[in-house]
């Protein structure tokens, strides 16, 4: 199962639909990635509870939500001791900058708080089990562009239904199933607090391009590719 | 693979297209392709695969019919109210739901055209259409990128019935016949897929898809004698291929009760000249893979628009419609592949609408060109020939010009120029000047000449 996307509009009429708002151009970032839920499921492993997570999204350092901050400068510093990991390492700069790109300042503080989950091993000592970088860039994605899309990353500190959303949505991302849980459980409480699915809007977008990638899958099926005989030259 | 034979293309062959490997695009077994054969309609296909003068197979396909689907595609789709449900499905397909409020009748949809779909054809796929329905439909198109689009099982098979409906319209009683084959579907270019079927809601009476091109066969008489020997209810074929229905030896043997055409336009001379050599009707079939037939010509005169899930408009230059008699682009909404409901769509075909018999038809219909390019031996290649291989060198849109003398100019908008110079050589035997230009906008406005041989 992919997460989704919205699907782009033709030239001579589609075109003229009215132009995304700027919630669903982030999302659109998010849902460009491709990214495969099954895979995720495929490489989870165990990570600390949710609740520990959404408790230190409650702990963010206002300097981390200033919007004069520059995310990119920030993750040197949250994640210096990951460099010379090569790929991941790149990956995280190219959503960073991507994050900047946006001026979107949800987007900013998203990518920040996420920062912060890192940054808070070294300023409150690491949880357990220890929150997993192998996927860093990707766990960036969804909170700056896929969850900051819906929900202000101010929200995630305020509330608590949404901090907790939070806390799923990294976990999810980052490959770690919350402690306590199995994945049934895990599953269930992320698409119970998905505000994605509560926004007509980005679920509709989100809802398009699962289409877009299951129409294409389709037709590229070797079964569909052997088509089916036809009678007249069109 | 036993039932697909290996063609007669070799292996270093410069104009070889992976696709046409024999066998490369099968997936399937026979009882998938035919979930109701029974044991005769085996027989008989066997029978057609195996014939001692059947040329190589390229490819196996087959209808994909259950018993009951078989049983539905007879019928026509009924037609009362259908426009009004159509759009109903239109407003909730991803290209307009977000100001579906907008779209209350028919014109108040945008005109959308073949670029829309080659962008993103899943923004005009119902959110819950049946992808199990769905095979894979390629249209070449003689102007530009390949599209990809959803072709319906039920809606393909059904199109089989519409010809016989426009044959009895011209008095023609075709029914299945155990001895004949139902229908030759015949090309005439250098690579194709070739196949052969069972027609499952016409009593698994055999069809084969043919490809009439000398290359494919020893020598025309065992083309004449494999035809013979399958002796066609119905030939389908676009002009190109339908010109070589002339040659003698094949005048000889064929009997067809009646010839469709279709694709591109059919000329005066051939038609007279198809029915002086047949005595039967042949009914220019008009319609585009997109939108499935549209409306047909069984005397040369304007197209009647055929009774079914279609709507024609003609616009103006300015995509305003315009009124009856008035000369315009050909915009269709069509509603017989659920897969792919479209709403004004572009054709970039061009006519006017008149009535005939209290009929709307589509008169002095331009823009399905047939044109074929004088080979430096003398022999004719088919511009279809020439859009393969453009398309598989990459080129969004092209000009291909032979002047009177055979000198041949391309120009195409992206793509590998080097690749499309080779190709075209080879198969012209003569040089070809190619140059490359980065939009197909730069070809040149509106729809403009793909191919023009003076020679």
């Amino acid at each position: 199962m992919a997460d989704r996307s919205k699907a782009q509009h033709g030239t001579s009429g589609p075109a003229s639909a009215p132009a995304p708002s700027a919630a669903e151009a982030l999302l659109q970032r998010w849902l460009a990635r491709n990214e495969s839920i099954d895979a995720v499921w495929a490489g989870m492993v165990p990570g600390p509870s949710a609740d520990a997570v959404a408790s230190r999204i409650g702990a963010v350092p206002k300097t981390f939500l200033d919007d004069r901050v520059r995310v990119v400068a920030l993750a040197g510093d949250v994640l210096e001791s990951d460099r010379g990991r090569g790929q991941e390492s790149t990956d995280v700069v190219t959503v960073l900058d991507e994050v900047a790109a946006t001026g979107s300042s949800a987007a900013r503080r998203g990518a920040a708080i996420a920062l912060w989950l890192w940054a808070g091993d070294e300023e409150l000592g690491p949880l357990a089990p220890p929150l997993a970088r192998e996927h860093a860039a990707r766990a960036l994605a969804a909170m700056a562009f896929r969850l900051a899309s819906v929900v202000d990353p101010a929200e995630w500190v305020s509330d608590a239904e949404r901090r907790d959303e939070a806390a799923r949505t990294f976990l999810f991302w980052s490959g770690q199933l919350p402690a306590g849980e199995d994945r049934e459980t895990a599953s269930s409480l992320l698409t119970m607090r998905d505000s994605l699915q509560r926004n007509g809007a980005l679920a509709a977008a989100a809802e398009e391009h699962a289409h877009r990638l299951e129409v294409t899958r389709k037709l590229q099926e070797a079964r569909a590719r052997e088509a089916a005989a036809r009678y007249t030259h069109e | 693979m036993s039932d697909v034979a290996q063609a007669s293309q070799g292996p270093d062959d410069p104009l070889a297209i992976a696709e046409y490997t024999p066998g490369g695009q099968t997936a399937l077994d026979d009882s998938e392709r035919w979930p109701s054969l029974t044991p005769p309609g085996a027989r008989r296909l066997e029978a057609l695969r195996t014939h001692p003068f059947a040329p190589p197979w390229v490819h196996a396909t087959g209808d994909r019919l259950s018993a009951d689907a078989a049983r539905r595609v007879r019928t026509p789709l009924p037609l009362d109210g259908w426009l009004d449900r159509h759009l109903d499905v239109a407003r909730r397909l991803p290209a307009y739901r977000r100001r579906a409020g907008e779209l209350v009748a028919l014109e108040d949809f945008p005109l959308i055209g073949r670029d829309d779909l080659v962008d993103d054809v899943s923004a005009f796929v119902p959110l819950d259409a049946d992808l199990e329905q769905a095979v894979h439909g390629s249209s070449s198109g003689s102007t530009g990128r390949a599209l990809l689009i959803p072709d319906d099982i039920e809606d393909t098979a059904r199109t089989f019935h519409l010809l016989v409906t426009l044959a009895a319209e011209q008095g023609v009683e075709w029914t299945p016949d155990p001895e004949r084959m139902a229908l030759a579907h015949v090309v005439h270019q250098r690579q194709a897929f070739t196949y052969a079927s069972v027609i499952s809601s016409f009593e698994q009476a055999t069809m084969a898809r043919l490809n009439l091109i000398d290359a494919q066969w020893p020598d025309r008489l065992t083309r004449a004698r494999f035809l013979e020997a399958q002796n066609p209810q119905a030939i389908s074929g676009s002009p190109t291929s339908l010109a070589e229905l002339l040659d003698p030896s094949l005048v000889a043997v064929l009997h067809p009760l009646v010839i469709f055409s279709g694709a591109m336009g059919l000329s005066g001379a051939l038609r007279a000249d198809l029915v002086a050599s047949y005595g039967c009707p042949v009914i220019d079939v008009y319609g585009l893979h997109e939108t499935r037939p549209i409306a047909s010509s069984a005397d040369g005169g304007p197209f009647v628009i055929l009774d079914r899930r279609v709507h024609v408009e003609i616009v103006d230059d300015r995509g305003r419609p315009v009124s009856q008699g008035e000369r315009g682009e050909i915009v269709v909404t069509a509603g017989e592949n659920p897969l792919l409901p479209l709403v004004r769509y572009r054709t970039r075909d061009f006519g006017m609408l008149v009535e005939v018999d209290g009929r709307l038809a589509i008169a002095e219909l331009e823009g399905r060109e047939a044109t074929t390019f004088l080979a430096n031996d003398g022999s004719r290649v088919a511009c279809v020939d020439l859009t393969q291989q453009l398309q598989a060198a990459g080129a969004h849109g092209w000009s291909v010009k032979q002047d009177a003398t055979g000198g041949v100019e391309a120009v195409i908008a992206r793509g590998d120029a080097g690749r499309v110079s080779a190709a075209l050589e080879a198969l012209l035997g003569r040089p070809v000047t190619v140059e490359r230009r980065e939009r197909v906008a730069d070809l040149g406005e509106g729809k403009p000449r793909r191919y023009v041989s003076l020679a």
